[in-house]
């Protein structure tokens, strides 16, 4: 509707060192030792920059951080309720866009983000998040994914995998295996059926520069755009507090997690291994997996298989079926 | 000069949006209030209104829409009816508690099942007591108005509470009625611009919405209940101001209708009204001293001029349009808190409620005359039989 008014261009950096010391998103807050979202937090608040709005849907990003009335934002921060992240940064972004036409504020046009869970993205917030991507809103959406409701105990959500035990998928004598669906996919989502999304990316906090340079890029698109970050949950994965950022290697390096970018319609790929290590390399690293038998975990490593080898179409590349 | 035209509660209700110059607009369709979102629509199409017209993606999506826009610091209009009132209810507490003084107007509809388009104040009732400023429309006229006023009062910082202006879908959402349209320069004079005191702007960085302890949950509730009560002041500074500026003659909370010497006496709000004051002239001709009560507002609810107003009659029946089912009174919502009003009174009239309009139906002067017979009887024998009749279903009273 209205013209575009952002004009910043956010340079990529080259190097850990190039990135900048200042810090938007504080410490001080109350995430556990070894958390892999806030983590994540960290590096996009530093990627954006102090001209940023950040929403806070329900989860751990928003319970351990804004907790007692305290808050670890150095830029404007709103708690949304987990189902609306997208729809309240619509607002925001169309309420910029008048005030600016209307002279009622001034400057640059501000970076909104949304800093979503994966229940906040594709489970619940999946229709608000939709409709911001489908409107075409100038905002980026952040799903940050550590797998599981991890704010309310570790219940599985739509992108836990094959096997993962969680609260609600208990494995037992009757359900050996835990859950028994395959995730949700959520870039393809995004990708599959919002034509205003111009771009489109995965990162992982196992590649820090990678990861900024993705959220600046991001952000220098006018319109939406949407990046799904991987953030391994210590707490909710059972594993050492010390190997975050080892967990999320070994999940690139055993393909459970694929890194790239779509950019308005071209794919390109990031830290793609020669050889993909087996994922049973990565599972024995988590107790969530560790009741899996070499039948559970065969039937991962097809899909795995199956999903490395798929053809970078975007329609085509959709999940294979459970079973 | 203030122009004079023939509008549906729709249609005026758009024309007070455009002339409080709204700023971000979300919409949804559903009957009846969707014709509010059809006029507007066409208004920015045409460039008449400078504003952002967001199509949400539910109800949910459009309360979620104009909570960041009002939040960001713009000026925020949306709206519903019936299922879709309630299906956004989620987000009623964290926008009045997060004090965003946004606007969204009901035009009211009966909840499903089954389906039916008719008016009914349950989706709103449904709402009141989440901290907004809640009060129906009796004319299009009223509607227009409401707007202007509630977002005044709203956005006062001494206030700062969001408001449902519910009109009754279709007798007033859709039956043109006689509206003057002011003058832009008069609802300036009227409405301040919009001025959220902690806007999301990173030039001054502010956090909305920090997890609280269980311990801290009630100064917050105080606070939002404090507005509550600080706002009958403002409501009636904004009401003396309206009235002064478009020269109508607005009572704040209650308006009275041939209440002189009056010995019984109908209590309602919004479309029915109407009706009912042709009832009540018709049986002043025939010698029977009835008058009526409006209530403009239901929240923040007028307890004392209510009791006021009603502690002068000796019956008074209270015309629900809404339903609470299992609720003290056994029927709708109003006859609870005008005999909690009555309460602290010496002497109190006789109160029972009446169940009509539910579900769209029309609300006749037979209607009105069957429960002037039932006050009248009350009167007669110093007491009500029971505290509700569902008006035209009942055997035999």
């Amino acid at each position: 509707m209205a013209a575009a008014i952002k004009t910043q261009n956010l340079a990529p950096v080259k190097l850990i060192r190039n990135v900048p010391k200042e810090e938007y998103y504080l410490p001080g807050h109350r995430t556990c030792a070894g958390c892999g979202p806030a983590l994540q937090y960290k590096l996009v608040a530093k990627a954006a920059g102090p001209n940023t709005i950040f929403l806070g849907p329900t989860g751990c990003m928003y319970v351990a951080n804004a907790s007692y009335l305290c808050t670890p934002y150095a830029v404007p921060w709103m708690h949304t309720q987990i189902t609306n992240g997208g729809a309240v940064a619509s607002g925001i972004e169309a309420a910029y866009k008048v005030l600016l036409r209307k002279g009622k504020r001034e400057g640059e046009f501000p970076n909104i983000i949304v800093m979503a869970g994966d229940g906040g993205s594709v489970d619940i917030g999946l229709q608000a998040m939709s409709a911001m991507m489908y409107r075409g809103h100038d905002a980026l959406f952040i799903c940050y994914d550590n797998e599981a409701y991890a704010n309310t105990g570790i219940q599985t959500s739509p992108t836990t995998p094959y096997g993962g035990n969680t609260t609600f998928t208990p494995p037992g004598s009757a359900i050996p295996e835990g859950k028994t669906l395959f995730p949700k996919d959520p870039p393809q989502l995004v990708i599959g059926a919002h034509p205003a999304v111009k771009y489109v990316a995965t990162a992982s906090i196992a590649y820090p520069v990678d990861l900024i340079n993705k959220v600046r890029k991001a952000l220098n698109v006018v319109g939406p755009t949407f990046l799904h970050i991987h953030c391994p949950c210590p707490k909710g994965w059972g594993f050492d507090e010390a190997k975050t950022v080892e967990v999320a290697r070994l999940a690139i390096e055993t393909g459970m997690w694929n890194m790239y970018e779509w950019d308005n319609g071209e794919y390109r790929y990031q830290f793609k291994p020669k050889k993909y290590k087996p994922v049973r390399e990565y599972l024995k690293l988590q107790n969530r997996f560790a009741h899996l038998s070499d039948a559970h975990i065969a039937k991962l490593q097809a899909f795995v298989d199956a999903k490395v080898k798929a053809k970078p179409v975007p329609v085509e590349a959709a999940v294979p079926k459970a079973n | 000069m203030a122009k004079e035209m023939m509008l549906s509660g729709c249609a005026s209700s758009a024309q007070a949006a455009k002339m409080a110059k709204v700023e971000v607009i979300s919409s949804y369709p559903i009957r009846p209030y969707t014709a509010i979102m059809m006029e507007l629509s066409k208004m920015v199409a045409n460039g008449e209104l400078d504003a952002e017209f967001v199509h949400g993606e539910g109800e949910h999506g459009q309360l979620s829409i104009v909570l960041g826009a009002a939040a960001a610091g713009a000026r925020a209009l949306t709206g519903s009816s019936g299922v879709g009132v309630t299906y956004a209810f989620e987000n009623y507490s964290p926008i009045a508690g997060g004090r965003i003084p946004l606007q969204m107007m009901i035009a009211d509809r009966a909840l499903d099942p089954p389906g039916d388009f008719g008016s009914e104040h349950t989706d709103a009732m449904s709402c009141r007591d989440q901290g907004w400023l809640m009060g129906w429309a009796e004319t299009p006229q009223e509607a227009f108005d409401n707007c202007l006023i509630n977002y005044r009062v709203g956005e006062d910082h001494r206030v700062l509470l969001p408001q449902f202006v519910c009109q009754d879908g279709y007798f007033v959402s859709h039956i043109p009625g006689p509206v003057s349209l002011p003058e832009q320069s008069q609802v300036d004079e009227f409405l301040p611009p919009y001025n959220l005191p902690h806007p999301l702007d990173p030039k001054r960085p502010v956090s909305h919405g920090p997890q609280i302890r269980p311990d801290q949950g009630t100064i917050m509730d105080i606070q939002r209940a404090q507005a509550m009560l600080d706002a009958p002041a403002v409501i009636r500074e904004a009401i003396d101001d309206y009235n002064r500026i478009f020269g109508r003659k607005y009572a704040p909370f209650v308006e009275e209708y041939m209440t002189d010497d009056a010995e019984i006496a109908f209590f309602l709000m919004g479309a029915h009204t109407m009706t009912a004051r042709h009832a009540v002239r018709h049986l002043r001709a025939k010698g029977v001293k009835i008058g009526l009560v409006k209530l403009r507002f239901v929240r923040p609810w007028p307890t004392e001029e209510v009791a006021q107003a009603l502690s002068k009659f000796k019956a008074v029946g209270v015309v629900e349009t809404s339903t609470s089912y299992g609720g003290a009174m056994r029927g709708g919502n109003l006859l609870h808190e005008v005999r909690a009003s009555l309460y602290e009174l010496p002497q109190r009239p006789l109160t029972t409620s009446f169940m009509a309009g539910l579900g769209g139906e029309m609300v006749s002067l037979e209607d009105f005359y069957h429960m002037t017979e039932v006050l009248s009887k009350a009167v007669r024998e110093g007491k009500t039989k029971k505290t509700v009749y569902w008006v035209g279903f009942e055997a035999e009273d």
